[in-house]
């Protein structure tokens, strides 16, 4: 059990955005989460990567909380933010060389992995840029590049598949596929529900700060018999039920 | 439209009267009184002293004008999100520019006025003039800025093919040679040049604007950097969020990085290091205060004065170098990498060490070199150094823990 998060409250102010949240990731599992607009999903996130403290509620990494150490807690952690935001002062070999500091990688071993996937992205030509230089999808293949150097064992992505052309698409869903492979969990936000169902192992539903569902496609497809096929028709007829 | 900029004018004059408040406090209003004062006596003394016939008198005066005439920018409050919400709105955007100018005109129209009432004495000293052909050098100045701020005006508009109509050569050109005839001919003749060259850019203006566009980006970006220089100006008395500087490579000081290793201790040195050399808004403000210091610092002599002053400036350094420390707060990374808080503590002690003992130096050095007095030098150096080490190491320390309390 990799990731658990275990009955959080919680949000940006005393008014809680969500309301009692459990589920959990697996090792070498990728889950989706899904929800609208202002379904908690980002606060979700936000609550993992330990950015807010939940009210009530534990969230747990391979058996550590962010409480009890956070160093080793956010060494496991690797994140890519819907909207990238570098450091402005810095050249994207700086980015990565300040990656490798942090998380106390092998310097030599760690750019061996940097040259490849700035390779896979097309940046390898680019590293002495500063980000003001750089696209929003270029800022954002930056910090999956950042991301991936780490080594982490949860990869948590917030709406990877806008603003990335779909090569780049192809090749990060290519890395998590890698990455899974050797045991690491991927927690990934989308609105593209088409090519979550294709790629996600999991997926857990959010609507208005809950968890209305979770589990594999056949298991939503089972519980909700009438709903239909695909997971963009499920969705849809969960939040149905509510607007009803 | 002349509604849309009456109400943002009156945001606008709302912020700026919030922060003039913070910049005219007390102790710069008494400072600013006696800096007027004794500029004032210096100018009258000057006057004493002065005999008709100077060659140079004139060329002083070409310049000052010259160089007044540029001052008042066209204010146009363009926000950068107008492109997209008033792009439908284009034709009538030009009543809202024709109101911008109306209003640009009146700062810029003072200063002319209050440069040319200063520079009076002068030319009825120097110069001989009446006060008619004095008047006139006004009227002229003022048609002149008139004609700029219209040219202003036209520029925001697109031409196809030709050069942007308030490029600075013409802007200055156009100046220089009417303010020259007016000087050394007779000040009646710039008038009739300003009121041609007026009448000519109205004349093209009446002509082009319906058929062209509005430059957007460009007019949002002058107005950003227009606004940018006000903010930076209130930055010097009091903190404006909307201050980011820009970044250079600066790649000539590269080997400043040198001596941090790339050791995950080092991370936030890494870090800071080249932000603070590369950013220009700190790095900016340590070295414009060192060197005024060190300025003051050299006409400013006796025994205890240069002590104070040092220790005066190594404090306003020190205490203007603490936002720093927030300055990544807005970076994901600064959140999530594994890193003790207490080495981005350490770092940034560091780093406020270096850079505060460095200025202290520089002046210990100034006020050496000034005084040439053992004592003097001794008492400086023995306050420099633990002043240097209670900011860096006591004060700094205290006071990012409890901001870093409070916000969590």
């Amino acid at each position: 059990m990799a990731l658990e998060v275990s009955h959080v409250v919680g949000g940006y102010s005393q008014i809680p955005v969500l309301k009692d949240i459990s589920f959990d990731v697996r090792d070498g599992e990728l889950v989706g989460l899904i929800g609208l607009n202002g379904a908690g999903k980002s606060t979700t996130i936000n609550h993992v990567i330990g950015l807010l403290t939940p009210h009530k509620g534990t969230i747990t990494l391979n058996g550590v909380t962010i409480d009890q150490d956070s160093q080793a807690y956010k060494q496991q952690i690797a994140y890519i933010p819907e909207t990238p935001v570098l450091y402005q002062e810095l050249t994207l070999r700086e980015h990565l060389e300040m990656t490798m500091m942090a998380y106390d990688l092998d310097q030599k071993q760690a750019w061996e992995t940097a040259h490849d996937l700035l390779k896979i992205f097309r940046l390898d030509n680019k590293l002495d840029w500063f980000p003001a230089n750089f696209s929003k999808g270029m800022k954002q293949k930056v910090m999956i590049v950042c991301a991936f150097l780490t080594q982490a064992k949860l990869y948590i992505i917030d709406e990877p598949f806008l603003g990335l052309d779909p090569l780049a698409v192809n090749d990060l869903l290519n890395l998590i596929e890698q990455r899974k492979k050797t045991g690491a969990s991927i927690l990934m936000s989308t609105h593209v529900l088409d090519t979550a169902q294709r790629y996600c192992d999991r997926f857990v539903l959010l609507h208005d700060g809950q968890v209305k569902t979770e589990g594999t496609l056949s298991e939503l497809q089972a519980a909700l018999p009438e709903a239909g096929e695909s997971l963009n028709d499920i969705y849809l007829s969960m939040t149905k039920v509510d607007r009803a | 439209m002349t509604d849309l900029f009456k109400s943002r004018l009156q945001r606008h004059l709302r912020e700026m009267a919030k922060y003039l408040r913070l910049v005219f406090n007390d102790f710069f209003v008494f400072a600013l009184m006696f800096l007027l004062g004794g500029l004032g006596y210096g100018y009258s003394n000057v006057l004493k002293q002065l005999k008709m016939g100077l060659w140079w008198a004139p060329v002083v005066v070409v310049l000052v004008l010259l160089v007044t005439l540029q001052v008042g920018r066209f204010a146009t409050l363009i926000e950068d999100a107008d492109r997209v919400f008033l792009l439908p709105k284009e034709r009538a955007m030009h009543a809202y520019l024709v109101a911008a100018r109306r209003y640009s005109q009146g700062l810029a129209q003072t200063t002319q006025v209050i440069v040319v009432f200063l520079l009076a004495p002068f030319l009825r000293v120097a110069l001989g003039w009446s006060v008619p052909q004095i008047v006139g050098l006004l009227v002229a100045q003022v048609i002149l800025k008139d004609t700029l701020l219209r040219l202003d005006l036209a520029s925001a508009y697109q031409v196809t093919g030709q050069r942007r109509m308030n490029e600075w050569p013409i802007k200055w050109v156009l100046g220089l040679v009417a303010l020259a005839v007016g000087v050394w001919l007779t000040p009646y003749a710039a008038i009739v040049l300003a009121i041609l060259a007026d009448g000519a850019v109205a004349v093209w203006m009446q002509r082009h604007w319906q058929q062209q566009q509005i430059r957007w980006r460009e007019q949002i970006k002058i107005e950003d950097n227009r606004m940018l220089g006000i903010y930076r100006f209130f930055n010097l008395f009091t903190e404006v969020p909307m201050v980011e500087g820009t970044i250079k490579r600066r790649r000539y000081l590269d080997w400043l990085f040198k001596p941090i290793k790339s050791t995950h201790e080092q991370t936030y040195a890494y870090l800071f290091s080249r932000g603070m050399v590369r950013g220009t808004d700190f790095s900016g403000l340590v070295v414009r205060l060192t060197v005024i210091g060190m300025l003051l610092l050299y006409f400013v002599r006796g025994e205890w004065l240069p002590v104070f002053l040092a220790a005066l400036f190594i404090y306003l350094i020190g205490f203007q170098l603490l936002p720093f420390f927030q300055q990544y707060d807005d970076v994901v990374f600064t959140h999530i990498y594994p890193i003790a808080p207490e080495l981005r503590l350490k770092s940034f002690e560091h780093l406020v060490t270096l850079i505060l003992g460095v200025a202290a130096l520089l002046m210990w050095l100034v006020i050496v070199v000034a005084n040439l007095s053992l004592m003097t030098a001794g008492i400086a150096l023995i306050v420099e150094l633990v002043e240097v080490w209670y900011l860096a190491r006591i004060y700094t320390p205290q006071r990012l823990a409890r901001a870093m309390k409070n916000k969590a």
